[in-house]
């Protein structure tokens, strides 16, 4: 047990690090962070208006001070209000992340109930034409930015073939089955990128696997090659399977700014990107936050799935 | 055996690691070596012996500083050197080298021959290249290797043939000192007595010290002129080759000795096998008193409370351990079984 | 073939792109910037190669200004954050201690953020712009190459090259560029391809949410972000970036994949250049009738040859073995290696290694039973699926590396109740309480607790009593034992060696004790087979062998080895030893195998693979001068 407390601080640990780089960024920035907030789109702002923002955002107060307060204030919920509207951050985010969240998981399953048998297949047909055909796509799948699979994916199935709609979103409770066909080309479009790294992970493990001398063991006890293969070959990849997938989070959080722009997805990254090019700072920094706050979430979850695989972690 | 020693160590302890984690603290650290003393003779060998985690290979690296010391003195030719500055022990480095065990990890895979012998011959002074090249070429002969090898990787040679060549790097820099640490553990017995050969012939032409590492009796036994035996950090019993083999008397010596298979089905038959129960204790939680104790079979309560220090029983012979009476009875029936076997 | 093949497209394809990217301004192409927009989505034309885009601009010189742009931000980027994230690598896996720490762990605030999510935190205070870009990308992957050179180095500093190096007196600086750099910048050119590639992706991902490079300047990203909304009209402005993108970055991950093969073998992705090498030859013939086996023998193996195809070729690792045990006998095979010793184990248990190692003649005879002793089983003619039931029923194994032939993600008990579940179909609940008692028989002290531990918390010598726990739970009639003691210390081998010989006197065992060490030899053999390059050289009793030998190779490994028994304490001042090495299994000598190394060789010796012959009852050797000798 004392490897996940362990794991468990680590990650808070994190978050408190997160949290204050988040902070500092405005300051670490050159210039009046008042200014650098009100200087968009090429306008001089005037001096008046600067001042009342340096107020109102209290950064006329020591550093310090304004550190404390932010603490505070994130701790309990509250991430402010947008520039744009003056409505609450935390609403919106509360209302969009549960579909950013949908899309991540909804292609990591994808990724691995697809990644895992395939590659499991051409580690046991090495060499074969399927091996060939398997690893010549996951090389072509790595090559594909999201941004752009998802838009020649709109190009063929929506523009041309006019199969699916070219984005947008339904909610699931009004209409599962509209919601799932949204879901599909987002999701499948991250997966395209995801497969590879799986299959990949997978074929190369089960390949190292295969030759480990428990192997042999298995083999000299009279086990099925059924057995041996899922006891003790597949179910030691698991370990590095769950370990790349960790290591390829980052890049999934990123597509998914990228996947959701593209298709209209309102989920949180759309937003954030809105708030980007309306340089609308408090926004920004929320949605940052939050994000940051779910990787180092999903990042412990992977460990401690590591340390229930593994008991050599466990015991470290 | 006459005059200073050319190199003597005393109380000589290092710890290793122990956990430096904010949130964990119960990690202790590993005490791999636990006081120990010998000195060693111009032109001698002295073999040290024991099972793997003994400290034997720790005492070989901090002796020669590569690993930091966490106590105790070491002495280079009369001078102190456990304290001395990194730049004070580079000057020294010329004189006391070292031959690893690993014959394809102790050779940088990205130098060819000439580099890696020549770097040990620029040690012992400038040279012009034609000079350094030539010097190279006589190491190179001296362990029947040849001008062909110049240009080569280490990865172009056989193991013997590698372990040739950290020979030839040890003695390039014309050293007064050698470690060799487990020189031929890993390769096959028919180069093993062909590397042997080659050291102890080099050994005895140079009359270079050495302090041979061994877990194996028998290759200490052909090359040493006295012998330490370790066990968990400490040295258990020390004496001259012919003694030691002849008159075992710590416990732990004389059942190595009997279970070290012997290349001789009928004695193999004749003798009873020595049974030590269990495995050595980690060295990360020794036991108290005696690190032996827990596998002696002739422990006594008084075993656990102090821990016995070296002390000469006969001329040149030391042994730790407070039994007198089993190490006199062990002598006398030197010739007969020593002890019985225990069980599995 | 297809492999190199594409490996060296992309490379060609590269150099392209690099070259035409550099000269873009020297080139004779349309100005990337100059609009006719009266001209908009123009199409093909002699003066537009690619069309026009949304503003009538020249597609395809925006696309050689786009690879400008991607590329140079780019490897700028990969070659400054390389700069930095090498020499912190280096600085925090050679020093450690508080040096590991300054340069290590501020890395880590960097990796806990998605690197797209930093880029648009910036983005959002700084505002979009190329060198904004530039500078963030290098940050960014700062922590990618600090990571791999950190790993690189750790596991390279202790290696006994770098002490050899501190021991002739280098300096830090030294070993650290010198010695240590040179082997660890294969990863890092391998990491330095990645995050190319890594930042042309986020490069053209910001520019194409309009965040990175800023429009009129031409990127790739800006491109597709500005025909997206005319796909239907123009959709090929919107294919010609996507496929410079795709074609640059899957040559990228090609050339990454060929700087993995080559630097650093042990990270790259294993292909098969000769699948089935073996797949018209594997089923030989089946003879249906196995000849007998010889009276009171448990098993015997004849003429076995055994073929491996490695690149080099087929090799035959075993050329006509033989060898028989009987019930409750231990025959000893010793040799060095490469001298096929194992191999014979593997082969005898069908566990060569699949698709490369077959068995491509001879028979093991073996008979199950005392009840019916006419009863004789070819274990090489057995199909793979029936030989299942002979494993750890008749036949048990128990291998070198005790940790290494446990599986450490399963308790001990769990993989014992394994063996017992297929081996005597058994309950679980009478499974668990068996495998506590097969735990006590090989002298486990406490074993139901140790029934609930896990392989890495038990030491060398408890590991492989469990092992042999496993081999003998199922009552096999015979044991092969690979090299089972050479891993452990003398006073822990002589337990297990006792353990062995205590049970195989119980149950009439025959064993098979594969090793290289002719003490342990001694120890336990009743008869000794001698192998050399693939065949049995000499065997006979074990005291036929060890004081009469007859072949030069088994004379020279008896005398190579230094003795600690009384009678010659004359103190030898050289051993015997046997010149030159094992030959290479693809270049073996035409004749006698040993003949290059004999000092007894004589011309006939390299006419041809002497025979075997009897130097009397049950002693054998392979040598025409054995009688001169």
């Amino acid at each position: 047990m004392n490897y996940f407390v362990r794991r468990a601080g680590t990650a808070l640990a994190t978050l408190f690090a997160v949290a204050t780089l988040i902070f500092l960024t405005l300051h670490l920035v050159p210039g009046d962070p008042a200014e650098v907030l009100m200087t968009s789109g090429g306008m001089a702002p005037s001096r008046e208006a600067i001042d009342a923002l340096r107020i109102s955002l209290g950064l006329d107060r020591p550093l310090w001070d304004q550190y404390l307060a932010y603490l505070a204030r994130i701790t309990s919920g509250d991430l402010g209000t947008s520039f744009q509207d003056h409505a609450s951050i935390s609403a919106e985010i509360i209302r969009r992340l549960p579909r950013t969240v949908e899309l991540i998981v909804s292609a990591a399953v994808a990724s691995v109930l697809i990644g895992m048998p395939a590659g499991i297949l051409a580690a046991l047909r090495r060499g074969s034409f399927w091996d060939g055909l398997l690893s010549s796509l996951a090389s072509l799948g790595l090559s594909l930015p999201i941004f752009v699979t998802g838009t020649l994916m709109i190009l063929v199935f929506s523009q041309t073939l006019r199969l699916v709609p070219a984005g947008g979103y339904a909610d699931f409770t009004e209409d599962p089955l509209k919601h799932v066909v949204y879901l599909a080309m987002p999701a499948i479009s991250i997966s395209v990128g995801l497969i590879p790294v799986v299959f990949r992970m997978t074929r190369t493990s089960i390949l190292e696997f295969l030759e480990r001398e428990w192997v042999r063991t298995a083999r000299a006890k009279g086990l099925t090659e059924r057995s041996v293969l899922l006891r003790h070959v597949v179910r030691n990849s698991l370990s590095p399977v769950i370990t790349v997938l960790g290591l390829h989070i980052g890049t999934l959080l990123g597509g998914t700014v990228l996947v959701e722009y593209v298709f209209n997805w309102p989920g949180l990254s759309g937003m954030l990107v809105q708030a980007v090019e309306q340089r609308d700072y408090p926004a920004v920094q929320g949605i940052v936050l939050v994000i940051c706050i779910l990787f180092v979430l999903i990042n412990m979850g992977v460990d401690l799935l590591y340390g229930l695989l593994d008991p050599r972690v466990r015991a470290r | 055996m006459s005059g200073n020693p050319i190199l003597s160590v005393r109380n000589l302890t290092k710890y290793y690691g122990g956990s430096r984690s904010f949130f964990d603290k119960t990690i202790p650290p590993v005490r791999a070596v636990a006081g120990v003393n010998f000195d060693i003779a111009p032109g001698e060998v002295l073999g040290l012996v024991g099972e793997s985690g003994s400290g034997k290979s720790t005492v070989g690296r901090t002796v020669l500083r590569l690993h930091e010391p966490s106590s105790g003195r070491i002495v280079f030719d009369g001078a102190e050197i456990t304290r001395i500055s990194a730049s004070r022990m580079r000057a020294l480095r010329r004189e006391m080298q070292i031959i690893f065990q690993d014959p394809f990890g102790s050779l940088n895979p990205r130098s060819r021959v000439e580099q890696i012998i020549g770097e040990a011959v620029d040690l012992t002074g400038p040279r012009s290249r034609e000079e350094r090249r030539q010097r190279v070429v006589k190491m190179l002969e001296q362990v029947s290797l040849t001008q062909e090898h110049l240009r080569r990787f280490p990865h172009e040679f056989s193991g013997g043939q590698r372990q040739r060549l950290s020979i030839a790097r040890a003695l390039a820099a014309q050293p007064r000192f050698i470690v060799a640490d487990e020189p031929v553990a890993a390769l096959d017995v028919s180069i093993q007595a062909q590397i042997m050969n080659l050291i102890a012939h080099l050994q005895r032409e140079t009359n270079v010290a050495m302090l041979f590492i061994s877990h194996d009796l028998g290759l200490v036994k052909f090359i040493a002129d006295r012998v330490m035996v370790m066990y968990l950090g400490r040295i258990v019993e020390m004496a001259s080759v012919e003694s030691l083999y002849r008159r075992p008397r710590h416990p732990y010596t004389r059942a190595l000795l009997a279970s070290a298979p012997v290349v001789d089905p009928r004695t193999a038959r004749a003798r009873p096998r020595v049974l030590l129960q269990g495995e050595p204790p980690s060295p990360a939680d020794p036991p108290s008193g005696c690190a032996f104790r827990t596998r002696c079979p002739f422990v006594l309560e008084a075993c656990a409370s102090r821990v016995p220090t070296l002390r000469e029983v006969s001329s040149g012979h030391s042994h730790a351990c407070i039994r007198d009476d089993i190490a006199a009875a062990a002598a006398v029936a030197a010739t007969a079984s020593p002890v019985q076997p225990e069980g599995i | 073939m297809s492999k190199y093949s594409t490996q060296i497209l992309a490379i060609g394809f590269l150099a392209v792109v690099i070259a035409v990217a550099i000269l873009a301004p020297l080139l004779p192409i349309a100005d990337p910037v100059a609009m006719d927009v009266l001209n908009r989505h123009a199409g093909f034309s002699a003066r537009h190669w690619l069309g026009g885009d949304e503003f009538g601009r020249d597609t395809l010189s925006r696309i050689i200004f786009g690879a400008r742009a991607s590329l140079s931000v780019s490897m700028i980027a990969a070659l400054l954050g390389g700069t930095v994230g090498v020499i912190l690598g280096l600085i925090g896996g050679y020093f450690r201690g508080w040096l590991e720490i300054l340069a290590m762990r501020p890395l880590d605030i960097i990796l806990s953020f998605p690197p797209m999510l930093l880029a648009l935190l910036t983005v959002a205070l700084i505002g979009p712009g190329t060198e904004t870009l530039t500078v963030l990308l290098a940050i960014l992957f700062v922590p990618a190459y600090a990571r791999v050179t950190y790993g690189e180095v750790l596991s390279v500093r202790t290696l006994e090259y770098v002490e050899a190096a501190r021991a002739l007196g280098h300096r830090s600086g030294r070993i650290l560029f010198r010695t240590i750099l040179p082997n660890v910048i294969g990863p890092i050119l391998v990491q330095f391809s990645l995050v190319v590639a890594s930042c042309i992706l986020l490069e053209s991902g910001l520019s194409f949410l309009g965040l990175g490079v800023v429009p009129p300047d031409s990127s790739w990203g800006v491109m597709i972000r500005g025909a997206r909304p005319y796909m239907y009209q123009a959709p090929m402005q919107l294919v010609w970036p996507c496929v410079a993108l795709i074609l640059t970055i899957y040559s990228i991950n090609r050339v990454c994949d060929l700087l993995r093969d080559r630097l650093d073998p042990k990270a790259s992705v294993p292909t098969f250049q000769s699948p089935s090498r073996f797949r018209s030859l594997r089923n030989r013939p089946l003879r249906i009738d196995p000849p007998s086996i010889a009276e009171g023998k448990r098993l015997e193996v004849k003429d076995l040859v055994v073929e491996i195809s490695t690149p080099g070729g087929v090799i035959r690792a075993l050329d006509g073995v033989s060898l028989s045990v009987e019930p409750g006998q231990t025959v000893a095979l010793v040799g060095e290696s490469g001298s096929g010793k194992s191999m014979t184990g593997l082969a005898i248990m069908q566990l060569l290694p699949s698709r490369i190692g077959r068995i491509a003649d001879g028979r093991v005879l073996y008979s199950p039973g005392d009840r019916d002793k006419a009863h004789t089983i070819d274990l090489s003619q057995v199909p793979a699926e029936k030989f299942r039931s002979y494993r750890g029923r008749e036949i048990g194994m128990v291998f070198q590396e005790p940790m290494a032939c446990l599986n450490p993600v399963y308790t001990i008990g769990f993989q014992l109740e394994e063996a017992l579940l297929v081996q005597r179909e058994m309950t679980r609940d009478c499974a668990r309480r068996q495998a506590e008692e097969e735990l006590r028989r090989v002298g486990i002290p406490d074993p139901a607790r140790r029934l609930d531990e896990y392989p890495h918390q038990l030491s060398g010598g408890m590991r492989q009593r469990v092992a042999i726990a496993i081999a003998l739970c199922g009552r096999p009639k015979l044991l092969i034992a690979d090299e089972p003691t050479t891993a452990l210390d003398v006073t822990v081998q002589a337990q297990i060696l006792t353990l062995l010989d205590v049970i195989r006197k119980e149950q009439a065992i025959g064993m098979i004790f594969i090793t290289h060490n002719l003490g342990v030899v001694a120890e336990v053999a009743d008869r000794v087979v001698v192998m050399y390059c693939g065949q049995p050289v000499e065997q006979g009793t074990v005291d036929e062998i060890f004081y009469n030998p007859r072949h030069p190779y088994t004379r020279g490994l008896l005398a190579s080895v230094p003795r600690d028994d009384e009678s010659d304490d004359d103190s030898a001042t050289q051993l015997i030893s046997i010149p030159g090495a094992v030959p290479s299994p693809t270049a073996l000598p035409p004749g006698c195998r040993f003949a290059p190394r004999c000092v007894h060789a004589v011309d006939d010796c390299n006419r041809g693979v002497p025979l075997i012959e009897a130097v009397n009852d049950g002693h054998e050797v392979r040598c025409i001068r054995w009688r001169d000798i």
